[in-house]
């Protein structure tokens, strides 16, 4: 049975099928093996354009975390978008329930503004939020700009309609019945909530936290321009070392790509791991 | 751990068939269904919307109720999201009408009123329309060329085959790296000297500058084109899960070539998806500011400066903060089409397509 129905939904002939796979397969992996084999390699052999290194140096690994202040970076990284995940994902549960489960004027709009949020440019965000925090620094005497508050702050702008509307696309999968039922047996709609909704939606929670994490881990714009060498994110951390480096005779290219590797491996284990879960929310669109 | 993920569930992104082609609306997922099914059946069937339309009106959908609404339930959301997107929308709007720079900025409020000057000047520099030009040209370009790579890599992977996971993983991680990793590793790749060159030297293209004059244009592509294909790849292959596998069964009776099926039988039914795709995709490469800044650097090369980049370095590099968010703006007007079409396509509603399961049966 199965053998027949994989022959009869084949859609390309085997040998076509087979370039299509090897084709892609060298166009990704040779990028990502490149990086790999050039954070071993040294700066000179990096610089000549050699794909495999000569011998292999694991050295770059150890001095990354000197040369560059990486570990604070990836602290930063890490305390932030670790924040504006949890609390996405907590407000996301209330909002997102009342979406999905009530009817009310405005509810469509509130539906199309969650995903049209998603395609606001940053840098529209980021000027008014660099004039407010320069006026409460000027006013209040409070400085935000250079603290992880404000990176706090601007990353929630985009990772909370985009958990939210992670968590609506959730919670519209689970049986209405369930609700119903408590609420005839007299429930109170935040008991429900919390004793029916929250115990059935932790994949969809861990999604929503998932994508709000890496919407703050990925963004180089506002923290380019809100953060100070103390508070730099690891995004940063990785531009102006390639930056900075410049002056000398050869960069540390094996550096920079070890760098390279240890910023992006938190995040393709996550997709990785949670692959299942986070497809569909991929191609929604709020994280790239 | 890849393999384990892969290999055990051989199916990351196409599991129950059946269930998906019996409701290709995707809307029945049971307790055990994700996020990812809902959005990907959700997104999927764009074409079916505008029938639901009139059904939505007469009947709601079962689930959505008026009584004992909970609406301050909204109110943490609400409040927070009216504190960081609503004023700063707002302030935003306000300066984009102020002649705001450095030296009126500490005391923003009271700078000059200058009306719709800023949007003027903005559209009659040449800076703006040649960004706008670059930008527009880039993101077609990308969207365009990820189209066939997408939707052949979805054809080659839809059938199962030994090592099928692992090769999804795979083809999930040029999308999946964070775009200032994949900046930064194509910087060295491609600078002159670098691995990039010797490589094109060895397949006959001269060697040259990619990171700068008017081969940059032709780097920005080409690295985006790497880094977003798999969305097309993975929304075709979202669509051809809900193709019923009646349709394969009846399109081998007739004898159909392989050709010939992919031509009437496939294809037709991925254009929602697939259409849903390009959209997404101009839309993601027009406000694209990390892969152009951490490629290119600032200032950018000429011929790569897009619009993300140019407001950007307009207000925090020259200062002109008015004129930016004026830049800004118009860059909003920009995506404005694609954007609207986008959320007409999108399935918003939950119970439209509860009315419009229930009237299909």
């Amino acid at each position: 049975m199965k053998t027949r129905s994989a022959t009869v939904t084949r859609l390309l002939p085997r040998p076509l099928q087979i370039t299509v796979v090897v084709l892609l397969l060298v166009v990704v992996l040779g990028p990502v093996s490149y990086v790999f084999f050039a954070s071993v390699n040294s700066d000179l052999s990096v610089a000549a354009g050699d794909f495999l290194p000569h011998r292999l140096d694991f050295g770059n690994y150890a001095r990354i975390w000197s040369t560059v202040d990486l570990s604070t970076g990836l602290m930063n990284s890490l305390i932030v978008a670790g924040t504006v995940a949890v609390v996405c994902a907590l407000v996301s549960v209330g909002t997102g329930y009342v979406l999905v489960r009530f009817a009310f004027t405005g509810r469509v709009s509130i539906l199309r503004a969650l995903l049209a949020l998603q395609s606001i440019p940053g840098t529209l965000i980021l000027l008014p939020v660099f004039v407010l925090f320069a006026s409460v620094a000027n006013v209040l005497s409070v400085q935000i700009i250079g603290t992880r508050w404000a990176l706090f702050i601007t990353y929630l702008t985009f990772a909370l309609p985009f958990s939210t509307w992670v968590m609506v696309t959730y919670l519209r999968g689970l049986p209405a019945e369930l609700d119903e039922a408590a609420r005839i047996d007299g429930a109170s709609s935040f008991r429900i909530l919390r004793s029916i909704v929250l115990p059935l939606s932790w994949p969809g929670l861990v999604v929503s936290a998932i994508f709000a994490f890496l919407l703050g881990w990925n963004d180089v714009l506002f923290a380019s321009v809100l953060t100070n060498p103390q508070t730099r994110t690891a995004a940063v951390a990785l531009t102006v070392f390639g930056v900075t480096q410049e002056g000398g005779a050869i960069p540390p290219y094996g550096q920079l790509m070890a760098a390279a590797l240890v910023c992006a491996a938190p995040v393709v284990v996550l997709y990785l791991a949670f692959q299942r879960y986070l497809v569909g929310g991929l191609t929604t669109g709020g994280v790239k | 751990m890849t393999t384990g993920a892969g290999g055990n569930t051989p199916v990351p992104v196409s599991r129950r068939p059946e269930t998906a082609a019996a409701e290709p609306v995707g809307a029945a997922q049971g307790k055990r269904s994700t996020a990812g099914d809902a959005v990907a059946g959700g997104l999927t069937t764009p074409a079916a919307v505008p029938e639901a339309q009139p059904a939505r009106k007469s009947k709601r959908g079962r689930g959505v109720t008026r009584r004992q609404r909970p609406l301050w339930m909204l109110a943490p959301g609400g409040t927070l999201m009216t504190i960081v997107i609503v004023v700063p929308l707002a302030v935003a709007l306000y300066i984009s009408l102020l002649d705001l720079d450095q030296y009126t900025f500490r005391e923003w409020t009271s700078a000059p009123f200058k009306g719709f000057a800023n949007y003027l000047e903005a559209v009659r520099s040449a800076d703006l329309v040649h960004s706008i030009v670059i930008s527009v040209s880039y993101a077609l370009l990308v969207t365009v060329i990820t189209l066939p790579i997408g939707v052949a890599a979805a054809l080659a992977t839809q059938n199962a085959f030994a090592g099928r996971g692992l090769v999804r993983s795979v083809f999930l991680v040029p999308y999946v790296l964070p775009a200032f990793v994949t900046g930064t590793v194509w910087h060295i790749i491609l600078q002159p000297g670098g691995v990039g060159n010797l490589l094109l030297g060895h397949l006959g293209v001269p060697n040259g500058l990619w990171l700068n004059g008017p081969r940059s244009f032709w780097a920005l592509v080409i690295v985006q084109t790497w880094a977003s294909w798999p969305l097309i790849y993975l929304l075709t292959l979202a669509g051809l899960q809900s193709i019923d596998v009646t349709m394969h069964e009846a399109a081998a009776l007739d004898g159909a070539g392989w050709w010939a099926k992919l031509r009437y039988v496939i294809l037709p039914h991925l254009g929602g998806p697939i259409s849903l795709g390009l959209l997404i995709s101009f839309l993601h490469n027009v406000n694209n500011f990390t892969l152009p800044y951490v490629l290119f650097g600032v200032p950018s090369p000429h011929d790569v400066e897009v619009l993300p980049v140019l407001t950007y370095v307009e207000s925090f590099q020259n200062f002109r903060f008015g004129l930016a968010a004026a830049m800004a703006v118009w860059s909003l007007a920009l995506i404005a089409i694609p954007l609207a079409v986008y959320l007409r396509v999108v399935r918003l509603d939950v119970g439209s397509d509860e009315s419009q399961r229930r009237a299909r049966r």
